[in-house]
C-alpha cells in the first residue's frame, strides 16, 4: 500500500494529478467533497480565450477515470485526518450518506415523487431544486443524491417508493473508513469570496448585484434561467451592465492578492452579454486589467466592440437608486474627475480565496500569510491551493503534484 | 517622443519630513478614498489626485491645496484604503508641514484650529460658547456679531438643553479651568517640543 497516492479534491487539478498518477501505474485514492466530479470548472459556462464549453474537457476525463481500475473513488467524503510521515500515511476519511446506491439509472422518479425543494448549491444558490436531485446533467458519478433534510420526513418515504429500481437507501449512513497511502496530493481548491463582506458594494440591497460566479450560472444552459441572461429583480433582460474589478481583491482588508483570472473572466462575461443582448451596454471598471501574455489578445478583441467600454476607476460605492436602479460612485483616475453612473445589472469580479485559508490541512503544513500550501515532503498542494490561477495552470499544477508524489512513492 | 522629466526633489520632502509621507509610495491609484469621503463635494483634488501630484513634484498645488486642511479625520477613507495607506495622518502631515513653511492652504481652519487650540492650552477644555465667538470675532467684530446672529437658533437650542453656557462675550465670563491645568501645559508644550521639524 506503501505506493498508492491519494488526491484530495476532484475538480481540475485533483482530477489531473489522479489520472497522471494511475496512468502512470499507480493506486490513487481520489477523495471529492462534492457529490460529483470537476469541482468549479463543471460550473462554468466556457473558457476564455477560446470561448468553448468546460465539458467536453472534463468528459474525457471522467472516460479516463472510469476505464481506470486503478483509481478509487469517495465522493461526498472529507479528509478528516492524517497520521504517519512520506511513503507510510494513515488517512482517515468521513464519507457522507448519499442515500442512493449504484442501481440509480436517473429516471429521476424519485425527483417526481418529492414535493420538498433545496437552494440549489451548483447554482451557487440561484435557483432551487427538488431535495431528491442530480447534481447536475453531466455529474459524474452519474447519480441522483437525496438531501438529508428529507430523509426522515414523508417525501423520503414517497422517494423510496418511487424508485423502480431499489436504489433510495434511506438508512445509508455517515461512515469513516481509513486508507493507506505514500504520498498525498492536496487539491481543495477554492471559494469565492463573500461580496457581502465587502461593505459599500451593499451585495445583498439588490437581487440585480450578483457575483461572477453565479453569472456563469446565469449565461449557461443549464442554469436558473435556462441559459437566459436576465436581471434576477424582474425576469427582464439588462440594458446597462457594469463589471466591477477587484471586488474584494488587492485589498489588504480583504485578499491582499490578484487572483488572475477576474479580468479574463469579466472580459469573457462581457461577450456573453453582448452576444445574447445586441443592444445591451457593457462597462468594465478597473484598477488595471490584468490580461497577460495570450491573453492580451483577448483583452484587445473584447475592447475593439464600441459597446464596451473600460473605465479606470476602483467603485467606492454601489447604492440602488429609484426604479431598480444601481448607481455607482467612482473617481476616474484617468480623468481625475468624479462620477455616478447608473446601470441595472452589476457583477461583482471577486477573487479566490484559497480553501486552506478557510480550512487547514489536517497535517503539520506551511503556508503563506494568505493560506497558501507551502512546499512540504510527502504532502503537494496542487492547484489553486498553491496559487490562484486558470484552468489550463490547474491541469499543469495537477501533473507535477502527481510527477512530486509519485517520486515519494517509487520504489517502495 | 519627448518626455517630461518629474522634479523628484519634492516627493522626497514629503516622504521624508511629512508625518506618515512615505506611505504615498504604497498607494495604487485606484481612487477609493476620493469617493469614500464625505467631503469630497468640497474637495479638489481628494487624497489620490493629492499622491499622484506629490509623486510628479507638483510642490506648490499640493501646499496650497485646502483639501490637506479640509480632511475631518472621519477615517472612512483610511478604513477603505486596498493598501493601508494612513491616508488622515499624511492628510495632516501635510497640512502641518505646510504651515511651517509659511503657508496657509485653507485660512478659516487655520484661524479655527488657533482658537480650539488656545481655549485648550489656557483651560483644559473647549468651550463650546467661547471657541465659536472667538472664532467668528477673528473676522472683525462686524462680522462676527452677523455670523453669530446667523446661528442663534443653534444657540438657543443648545442653551435651553444647557448643551451651552451663557456668556456676553468672549471671557465674558471666563472659561473655568480644570484642575491641574499646569501639569496639561507642561504635557503640552513637550509634545509641542517633539513634533515633527522642531527635533531630530
Amino acid at each position: 500500500m506503501g505506493q498508492t497516492i491519494l488526491v484530495v479534491g476532484g475538480g481540475m487539478s485533483g482530477v489531473s494529478a489522479a489520472l497522471e498518477a494511475a496512468e502512470a501505474g499507480y493506486d490513487v485514492v481520489l477523495v471529492e467533497k462534492n457529490p460529483y466530479l470537476g469541482g468549479r470548472v463543471a460550473q462554468l459556462h466556457q473558457y476564455f480565450p477560446k470561448l468553448c464549453p468546460p465539458y467536453c474537457g472534463l468528459e474525457i476525463n471522467f472516460k479516463r477515470i472510469k476505464s481506470n481500475p486503478r483509481i478509487k473513488l469517495y465522493t461526498m467524503s472529507e479528509v478528516t485526518g492524517i497520521e504517519g510521515g512520506p511513503g507510510s500515511y494513515k488517512v482517515t476519511i468521513n464519507q457522507l450518506p448519499r442515500y442512493v446506491n449504484e442501481r440509480c439509472t436517473v429516471c429521476g422518479k424519485c425527483a417526481d415523487a418529492v414535493e420538498t425543494t433545496i437552494p440549489n448549491p451548483f447554482d451557487y444558490g440561484l435557483g432551487t431544486i427538488k431535495a431528491a436531485y442530480l447534481p447536475h446533467e453531466l455529474a459524474y458519478p452519474f447519480r441522483y443524491v437525496i438531501d438529508p433534510s428529507i430523509v426522515e420526513t414523508e417525501d423520503g418515504a414517497k422517494a423510496k417508493e418511487a424508485c423502480p429500481y431499489d436504489a433510495v437507501v434511506l438508512d445509508d449512513a455517515a461512515k469513516e473508513v481509513t486508507e493507506e497511502a505514500g504520498a498525498i496530493v492536496w487539491a481543495a481548491g477554492w471559494t469565492p469570496y463573500d461580496a457581502s463582506k465587502v461593505e459599500y458594494y451593499n451585495f445583498n440591497s439588490s437581487p440585480d448585484i450578483i457575483t461572477n460566479v453565479q453569472m456563469e450560472r446565469l449565461a449557461t444552459a443549464g442554469g436558473p434561467t435556462g441559459g437566459k441572461i436576465v436581471k434576477l429583480s424582474n425576469g427582464e433582460a439588462p440594458k446597462k451592465v457594469a463589471f466591477i474589478q477587484c471586488a474584494g481583491s488587492r485589498d489588504v482588508n480583504h485578499l491582499p492578492f490578484c487572483s488572475t483570472v477576474c479580468c479574463l473572466a469579466s472580459l469573457k462575461q462581457a461577450t456573453y452579454v453582448r452576444e445574447q443582448l445586441p443592444e445591451a451596454e457593457v462597462t468594465i471598471y478597473f484598477i488595471d486589467i490584468r490580461a497577460m501574455d495570450r491573453n492580451e489578445d483577448f483583452y484587445t478583441k473584447v475592447k475593439a466592440d464600441e459597446k464596451i467600454s473600460f473605465v479606470k476607476s476602483k467603485i467606492g460605492l454601489i447604492e440602488p437608486g429609484e426604479n431598480g436602479v444601481l448607481v455607482l460612485e467612482g473617481e476616474n483616475t484617468t480623468t481625475g474627475e468624479r462620477f455616478k453612473a447608473e446601470h441595472d445589472m452589476v457583477v461583482l469580479a471577486t477573487g479566490m480565496q484559497p480553501n486552506t485559508d478557510l480550512s487547514k490541512i489536517p497535517a503539520d503544513m506551511v503556508y503563506d500569510e494568505y493560506g497558501f500550501v507551502q512546499a512540504a515532503e510527502g504532502i503537494f498542494g496542487a492547484g489553486t491551493v498553491r496559487r490562484p490561477g486558470e484552468v489550463h495552470v490547474s491541469v499543469q499544477d495537477g501533473t507535477s503534484a502527481a510527477l512530486k508524489a509519485i517520486q515519494v512513492v517509487a520504489g517502495r | 517622443m519627448a518626455t517630461k522629466a518629474y522634479d523628484k526633489s519634492f516627493r522626497e520632502e514629503v516622504y521624508q519630513n511629512v508625518d506618515s509621507g512615505e506611505d504615498v509610495k504604497l498607494c495604487m491609484q485606484c481612487g477609493v478614498c476620493g469617493i469614500t469621503c464625505p467631503l469630497r463635494g468640497e474637495m479638489t483634488h481628494g487624497p489620490r489626485q493629492l499622491w499622484a501630484l506629490i509623486r510628479a513634484g507638483k510642490r506648490d498645488e499640493v501646499m496650497n491645496s485646502p483639501d490637506i486642511m479640509l480632511c475631518t479625520s472621519c477615517y472612512s477613507c483610511k478604513v477603505r484604503c486596498p493598501r493601508g495607506v494612513k491616508v488622515i495622518d499624511v492628510m495632516h502631515g501635510l497640512a502641518h508641514y505646510a504651515l511651517e513653511q509659511g503657508i496657509v492652504p485653507r485660512k478659516e481652519t487655520a484661524k479655527f484650529g488657533k482658537v480650539f487650540w488656545n481655549s485648550i492650552y489656557k483651560t483644559g477644555r473647549v468651550d463650546e460658547t467661547e471657541v465659536p465667538m472667538r472664532y467668528t470675532m477673528m473676522a472683525g467684530p462686524v462680522h462676527g456679531i452677523f455670523a453669530m446672529l446667523e446661528m442663534m437658533d443653534i444657540g438657543r437650542a443648545l442653551l435651553s438643553h444647557k448643551r451651552m453656557k451663557f456668556k456676553l462675550g468672549p471671557g465674558l465670563p471666563p472659561s473655568k479651568k480644570i484642575k491641574g491645568i499646569r501639569g496639561l501645559k507642561k504635557m503640552l508644550d513637550k509634545a509641542a517640543a517633539m513634533s515633527p521639524g522642531k527635533e531630530g
